[in-house]
């Protein structure tokens, strides 16, 4: 199983809710109307803008569409090795 | 297969993508007005306040499209359509057949009658561009006039405050967005704009505009209102004409059903340009979204390569007002509403909910973002609220 890390960068989000209409488990909009990130639908240790979840091939691929659908570019993906897959 | 795209912005390059994918040996013709690749045209106010350089705001390369094997006639319009002998007529005189066609070609801006050099719109990367130029030349004499009280007039507002330009916004209706809004929620943004150092100025009609070949002023119902620059938000109508004449059945949009379909046999319609049945709500809507341009367009794009796709969303819209929040959730239609139920205070923030037959299927939030969430699945759930 892939393990990514997904970062948002609260700045640039402006609440558009792609991410989350995509990837509801990985999503979520706080009281800010900011995109944090989920592992599966839980928020172990908290809220946070960042975070390395172990997913499926199946999920990964969802979760780029989710940025990708970003309007702001403001989701941001990494893999194992730290190498940013998204925005390319 | 012929798969012919019109429209190179977020909801056509998404059903190109999807397309590609589904058919790796398709011919793909995407017709484009612009001449940049695609870039977010949501990011435009990033740029403008120099949040983001202009490069950033690009989606794909030019390199992108030839890997995908994508012809990308740039700086193209459709002028004509036969549905019958399934064949588009471009600006520059070629007819090209097709064997499935998407139309994505949105809307454009409400022009004023009149121009003169000040007068700003902000659509495309070359709105951006031009409205840069005229703020550079204009420093710090600069004066701006907002038309409007939506989507654009925000981005003009952080535009012109990011430079410290004395700013003025003038909108026709008795507040912002006063088709929406109920009165409540408008005086609270009326206020806040006020706070921020922004005259306001509601009810107003721009009657002419002021000046020989440079802008000046506008000369409204209220008296005149000088200014060097005008950022004209005034909303936005798509262009029909060629589609209506080929028989596509239109409304406020071209219709489509779910699955993104149009009356005519292979044409399919999405994003902005499209008024479509929502299976939710049980009737017809026009939701301009960069979400439902992006989904829509995907969903386009299977249904024209064998898809059996649906298009069931709660579509949102969320602006920022110089950082009050302002959030739109589902049906927000006050006509199709049955009652409106307002709550709330300036201090804590305001709700709006739209019923119908009981039901809740829209809400409008002003600084109250934290009800979003909830709502938003009670309008999925069309809940009894």
């Amino acid at each position: 199983m892939p393990r990514i890390t997904i970062k948002v960068d609260k700045d640039l989000c402006i609440g558009a809710a792609s991410c989350v209409t995509v990837a509801p488990e990985t999503f979520r909009l706080n009281d800010e109307n900011k995109a944090y990130v989920l592992d599966h639908g839980q928020e172990p240790g908290g809220p946070t803008y960042e975070r390395t979840i172990e997913v499926s091939e199946e999920e990964k691929e969802n979760i780029l569409l989710s940025a990708q659908s970003c309007p702001t570019l403001a989701v941001s993906i990494f893999d194992e090795a730290g190498e940013q897959i998204y925005p390319a | 297969m012929r798969y012919v795209i019109v429209g190179g912005g977020i909801s056509g390059v998404s059903a190109c993508e999807v397309i590609r994918k589904r058919d790796p040996k398709g011919e793909i013709i995407l017709v484009d007005e612009e001449e940049h690749p695609l870039y977010s045209r949501v990011l435009l106010g990033a740029y403008l306040t120099e949040k983001i350089p202009r490069e950033k705001i690009f989606l794909k390369t030019e390199k992108w499209y030839e890997e995908q094997k994508i012809e990308w006639l740039r700086g193209m319009r459709v002028t004509a359509l036969d549905s019958k002998n399934q064949c588009i007529a471009l600006s520059d005189g070629r007819e090209i057949p097709y064997d499935k066609l998407l139309i994505t070609t949105g809307c454009q801006p409400r022009f004023l009658d009149q121009d003169l050099r000040g007068v700003s719109y902000l659509r495309t990367l070359d709105d951006a561009d031009h409205l840069l130029q005229l703020l550079h030349e204009q420093g710090r004499e600069a004066k701006a006039l907002i038309y409007g009280g939506g989507f654009i007039a925000c981005e003009y507002l952080w535009t012109f405050t990011h430079d410290e330009i004395p700013t003025t916004i003038l909108f026709r209706g008795p507040w912002f967005w006063s088709q929406v809004l109920d009165e409540k929620s408008g005086r609270m943004i009326s206020t806040w704009l006020k706070k921020k150092g922004v005259r306001v100025v509601p009810s107003a009609f721009v009657e002419a505009l002021i000046g020989e070949e440079t802008f000046e002023g506008v000369k409204t119902n209220q008296g005149v209102l000088e200014g060097t620059v005008l950022g004209v938000g005034i909303g936005t109508i798509p262009e029909l004409h060629w589609m209506q004449e080929a028989g596509v059945k239109t409304h406020e949009g071209v219709c489509v059903n779910a699955s993104m379909e149009t009356n005519v046999p292979g044409v399919y319609a999405s994003g902005d340009i499209v008024e479509f049945e929502d299976p939710l709500f049980e009737r017809s809507l026009v939701a301009r979204t960069w979400t439902n341009a992006i989904l829509q367009g995907r969903i386009a794009g299977a249904n024209m390569t064998g898809g059996t796709e649906y298009f069931k969303t709660v579509s949102a819209f969320s602006m920022s007002i110089l950082g009050l929040d302002a959030i739109f959730i589902g049906d927000t239609s006050r006509d199709a509403a049955e009652q409106i139920v307002v709550e709330g205070t300036e201090e804590t923030g305001m709700v709006q909910r739209f019923m119908r037959e009981g039901r809740i299927v829209g809400a409008t939030l002003v600084g109250r973002s934290q009800n979003r969430a909830f709502l938003t699945k009670a309008i999925l759930e069309l809940m009894k609220l």
